[in-house]
């Protein structure tokens, strides 16, 4: 059979791969052959991890010759974000500190993937240790938007969205602090989920906010996602992660089934929000026209504190960041500078030319918030805050099964347009509250912008471990979308669709 | 009361990053505009409002038994060596902590 690598779902790479129809070694060199063919314009790596890739696929290929049971993710290609570990690879967070930093051993979500029988392609962009909202922070190179190379891919897994959009890999993993695996789904028409807070062990995932940080997959289809999060979670609760928890691996099933009578609730005033752009509204109306078309029935609901989020987790990520980061001394492993007379001023060097701006930013902000005098001003209220952005969504998922939202007010921007960090952190506006509260969120794409031709997605989002009953609302969006004709799941980008990666 | 450069070059200090003078500039512009952004938290009639410290409540420290190796994911010398750009031995060099000249704070 020839097909064009990108064409085909993971979902469909696993099953061809067990019965025969193409080899893991074939897949993994379409995707070596496609990563070849596009990197220079798509920049989604900082690093190819070549010959893991092939010894992975031949051990696939040589338990399918010996009649072993393969994995349900045997042969699919996948990218990493570059601060998830993965012994055989740097984990460098984008950030120069870490720019010759040698895995010392691999993160849970990664080995299960693997163990799922994934081929690891390489290590995705990102902005520096997940500071940001485009990947612009990512001490090494930009990443380009695979719809139109002149803008950013969204951030932080900005590298993970694009080599998936470009077609160079079937599926990605990221990580969401405050929205850095939905928008940047959003930005280049995939979809990204970020599971309920302890779904996913976080376990050799480099820390950035410990009560926010999620792990999550990318895909161009939900099923894909799906079938991502059962590999995610299948091993159980980790013991290496303390805030990991039991999630069954049940994510396929019922993602077909009808949502006929389920409810989703939408917040008037946030459809209509001054931030969003005009092809932003006309897209939530399209999408919320699809679920109803779909059967679901749409409810108004409320967060009254969602006016506080911005601020509440300005105040909560560089806290955790400042003290996450402060391990990052220059003695036992990154960037240390040469011939310093005295421990702190060594200290104070390597930090200060090994970060750059963002990562110093965020950590100056998170030293003075938990400063003593300080800290009672904002980061304890920033926690009690937090309990009533919870009891906001406890309260509206009383009334509703998930919840639509936009995943960002725009779609994709030009490189350089948002230089201004506060502006930037404004952008997050819909997805914070979720990574404050934990509950679960995926971006679903509803088609292309009518002023930018770019994609544009909503955002669902689902109450604390409900994920499965999520992604079904998702799927539901995603066949109504469809079916109006605005979007396909399994879309590539354009320029980049049937171009090199062909599967022989 | 905004921060002043001096507030920003202790806080710096604090935090162990050597920031340039022009780099104090423009982190102190930052920092006042950031903290601006921050007031809706301090607005709010927060009297009797628990705070949720992390989204998953009763969870505990989990603590290794006190021997070696007790979870067996101890990286064996040479790989715990191996990222550190100042080693000698079995053991990562650092500067003098001690007297006058190399006292640490």
């Amino acid at each position: 059979m020839m097909a064009s690598f990108e064409e085909l779902s993971a979902v469909q790479i696993a099953a061809g791969v067990a019965s025969g129809e193409f080899t893991a070694t074939q897949v993994a060199q379409a995707s070596l052959d496609a990563i070849a063919d596009r990197e220079q314009e798509v920049q989604a790596f900082l690093q190819v991890s070549e010959d893991l890739a092939l010894q992975a696929a031949a051990r696939t290929d040589e338990l399918r010759a010996k009649g072993a049971k393969l994995g349900p993710l045997a042969g699919v290609p996948i990218a990493f974000k570059d601060n998830m570990h993965l012994v055989g690879t740097r984990t460098t967070c984008a950030s120069r500190m870490l720019e010759d930093y040698e895995s010392v051993f691999t993160a849970t979500c990664v080995q299960r993937m693997l163990d799922a029988g994934a081929t690891p392609m390489g290590k995705a962009n990102m902005d520096e240790f997940a500071f940001g909202s485009s990947t612009e922070t990512s001490a090494f190179h930009r990443t380009n938007n695979p719809w139109d190379t002149e803008r950013v891919p969204g951030g932080s897994s900005g590298g993970s969205a694009a080599a998936v959009a470009a077609g160079e890999v079937a599926l990605s993993l990221g990580s969401d602090t405050g929205g850095s695996i939905r928008q940047p789904a959003g930005f280049c028409g995939v979809v990204g989920m970020k599971p309920t807070y302890g779904a996913v062990s976080r376990y050799g995932v480099v820390a950035f906010g410990s009560s926010l940080d999620q792990v999550g997959p990318f895909g161009r289809s939900v099923a894909d996602v799906a079938l991502a999060m059962n590999a995610l979670v299948a091993g159980g609760r980790d013991p290496l992660d303390s805030t990991s928890q039991e999630v069954a691996p049940n994510f396929l099933d019922g993602l077909e089934d009808s949502v006929e009578g389920m409810r989703v609730g939408i917040m008037p005033a946030l459809m209509e929000h001054e931030a969003l752009t005009p092809e932003m509204r006309e897209g939530l109306v399209s999408a919320r026209d699809a679920l109803e078309a779909e059967g679901a029935q749409i409810v108004e609901v409320e967060l009254p504190n969602m006016d506080s989020v911005i601020a509440a987790y300005y105040v909560i990520g560089p806290s955790e960041a400042f003290s996450n980061l402060a391990r990052f001394d220059g003695v036992r492993y990154g960037y240390q500078e040469p011939g310093c007379a005295t421990l702190a001023e060594q200290t104070a060097l390597s930090r200060a030319h090994g970060f750059g701006s963002e990562a110093k930013r965020r950590q100056m902000l998170g030293a003075y918030l938990l400063a003593s005098g300080v800290y009672d001003k904002y980061y304890y209220p920033a926690q009690q805050v937090r309990t009533l952005i919870t009891q906001d969504y406890r309260n509206a998922f009383e009334r509703c099964d998930a919840i639509m939202l936009p995943s960002s007010p725009t779609s994709a921007w030009r490189f350089g347009e948002v230089s201004d960090p506060t502006q930037m952190y404004a952008s997050d506006l819909f997805t914070i509250s979720s990574n404050i509260a934990g509950n679960g969120g995926v971006s679903v794409p509803i088609g292309l912008g009518s002023q930018s031709g770019l994609p544009i997605a909503a955002q669902l989002q689902g109450p604390a471990f409900e994920d499965r009953k999520l992604l079904r609302v998702a799927r539901a969006l995603e066949r109504g979308i469809e079916a109006a004709g605005l979007f396909s799941p399994g879309t590539v980008a354009p320029d980049y669709a049937h171009r090199g990666g062909e599967l022989a | 009361m905004a921060l002043t450069q001096d507030d920003v070059r202790g806080i710096a200090d604090y935090a162990r990053i050597a920031l340039t003078e022009e780099e104090l500039e423009e982190m102190c512009a930052y920092m006042n505009e950031a903290i601006e952004m921050l007031q809706p938290i301090r607005e709010y009639d927060l009297t009797g409002v628990e705070p949720t410290f992390h989204p998953i409540g009763d969870l505990s420290n989990v603590m290794a038994g006190d021997e070696a190796n007790a979870n067996g994911r101890s990286l064996d010398l040479d790989v715990a060596l191996f990222n550190a750009a100042a080693k000698q031995d079995r053991t990562f060099r650092v500067p003098s902590i001690l007297g006058d000249e190399g006292g640490d704070r």
